[in-house]
């Protein structure tokens, strides 16, 4: 992540990206009709590959120890910590969408969460019912109409695409955190900060990658399948503006019986495990 | 004469069903709601593996559309399929997804969830719900229901946007385009992945 600061490795992938934009636009269909659009599939899969030779050596690894070592509130006051460190850039982007009341959620949640959370450390605005949504420069460019271009596996970055290739630079240039870092000379503070935030995102996915890869015939399609849903889900924002989490059966019109049955829940999972 | 209750008939019947329309809604919901009960019994964390397959195995062919998802998830391939790759293949894949599935949900350890509405989509109805988990925040989970001779069954799943069935279709595509276009190959592979699981 923090190679993103290196302008000769920047020019060089967005170089790169916009090849790759340019020469591969109409997603050619494969001969069994379902276009993947995914015309580097060789390479893919070799990059693919050698990501999970270092996830298994190194990353999935680091992440175990993450959680063996840290008790669960210390990680969590880790994810807070890094979640409210990118709040500049979702709010920017944000912004950038027209998505004003997001925004707002997004200015409230770090206001409440520096000031009563000590510095991020604890997300008291998810319990005010203001919860955290992901925005990033991929989103934006994708609600300005870019097309996401073909499917990418980034070297130890993973899935991605050109336009999410170019917005995670574009974010990483306009993070306030690391311009502060690069301007008092310490690299060392956005290299730390993308160390953490890569294991304890890892840390959060053990169990399910590991499920997947398990149970998958072709583990490389099922993941390239999941971003590029993951990502249009997020695109529509269909998940941040659900309604408000805290009020269900009265607002929304939840019959008294079905209410019953999703409150007696737990009480009858008591029962089974007996 | 006749033809006035004709009409009357007709608009007794239009009426029944227009009356018909928000229950069936309500139908869905509590459907959903059901399920979330029934879920939370086969993916508790104190429910052995092996119970746990055999709770979704009945799960599954209660309250899924196992003829329409069989034909979904083999795309353009179900119509080049022989009748009889296409009747192991639904054999196989009902198998093959109860095995991956069991596994795959057992992560949400049978947390409640919250019934949150319903939308109609074209002729089949979309029941939300949210499931809140403990470390990971919450989860929006849309199920898809199509009414099949008077009972629901679920044709999709969407757990955060993600809808199960395409991402089911796309890797089974990607195994038969990979192997030349032969459906045979997919058959081959889930024969192989199920006899390795017993």
């Amino acid at each position: 992540m923090s190679l993103r600061r290196s302008p000769l490795f920047v020019s060089g992938l967005m170089a790169l990206g916009l090849a790759l934009s340019g020469c591969a636009a109409p997603g050619p269909t494969a001969a069994g009709g379902e276009a993947f659009n995914d015309p580097l599939e060789d390479t893919n899969r070799a990059i693919f590959d050698v990501n999970q030779v270092i996830d298994r050596n190194v990353l999935l690894p680091a992440a175990k120890t993450y959680r063996t070592v840290l008790i669960p509130p210390m990680r969590q006051a880790f994810h807070d910590f890094m979640q409210n460190l990118n709040a500049p850039v979702v709010f920017a982007n944000d912004v950038l969408q027209g998505q004003f009341g997001l925004a707002a959620n997004t200015l409230g949640r770090v206001l409440i969460n520096t000031s009563m959370g000590m510095g991020g450390m604890f997300d008291f605005a998810t319990q005010f019912g203001i919860p955290y949504h992901p925005n990033d420069l991929g989103i934006t460019l994708a609600t300005w109409g870019i097309d996401e271009g073909p499917y990418l596996v980034l070297p130890v970055l993973g899935p991605s695409n050109p336009r999410d290739l170019v917005g995670q630079i574009g974010d990483g240039f306009a993070d306030p955190g690391d311009q502060v870092a690069s301007a008092y000379h310490r690299i060392w503070a956005s290299m730390a900060r993308a160390l953490v935030s890569g294991i304890d995102e890892r840390s959060r996915n053990i169990e399910s990658l590991a499920d997947i890869e398990r149970t998958s015939l072709d583990y490389y399609a099922t993941i390239r399948s999941l971003y590029r849903q993951r990502r249009a889900a997020q695109i529509r924002h269909e998940e941040e503006n659900l309604p408000n989490p805290a009020p269900v059966q009265s607002s929304l019109g939840t019959s008294p019986a079905m209410s019953y049955s999703v409150a007696t829940a737990p009480r009858l999972h008591q029962v089974s495990t007996k | 004469m006749t033809r006035r209750f004709q009409v009357i008939g007709a608009l007794i019947v239009l009426t029944g069903l227009l009356a018909a329309a928000p229950a069936g809604a309500q139908d869905a919901q509590a459907f959903v709601a059901q399920l979330g009960n029934q879920a939370i019994q086969v993916l508790g964390p104190s429910v052995s593996p092996a119970q746990r397959v055999a709770r979704f195995r009945q799960l599954f062919r209660d309250d899924f559309d196992v003829p329409g998802l069989g034909q979904f998830v083999l795309g353009r391939y179900w119509r080049t399929a022989t009748p009889e790759e296409q009747q192991e293949f639904l054999r196989l894949f009902q198998e093959y997804i109860v095995q991956a599935y069991a596994a795959r949900l057992g992560e949400y350890g049978g947390e409640p969830f919250r019934v949150t509405g319903s939308r109609p989509s074209g002729d089949e109805t979309v029941v939300s719900s949210l499931i809140e988990r403990a470390n990971a925040g919450r989860v929006q989970v849309d199920w898809y229901l199509i009414n099949r001779g008077g009972a629901p069954k679920i044709t999709d799943v969407y757990v955060g946007g993600v809808s199960m069935k395409v991402t089911q279709r796309d890797e089974f595509s990607s195994v038969i385009q990979r192997n030349g276009g032969r459906v045979d190959a997919l058959l081959a592979q889930l024969r192989q992945r199920l006899a390795a699981a017993r």
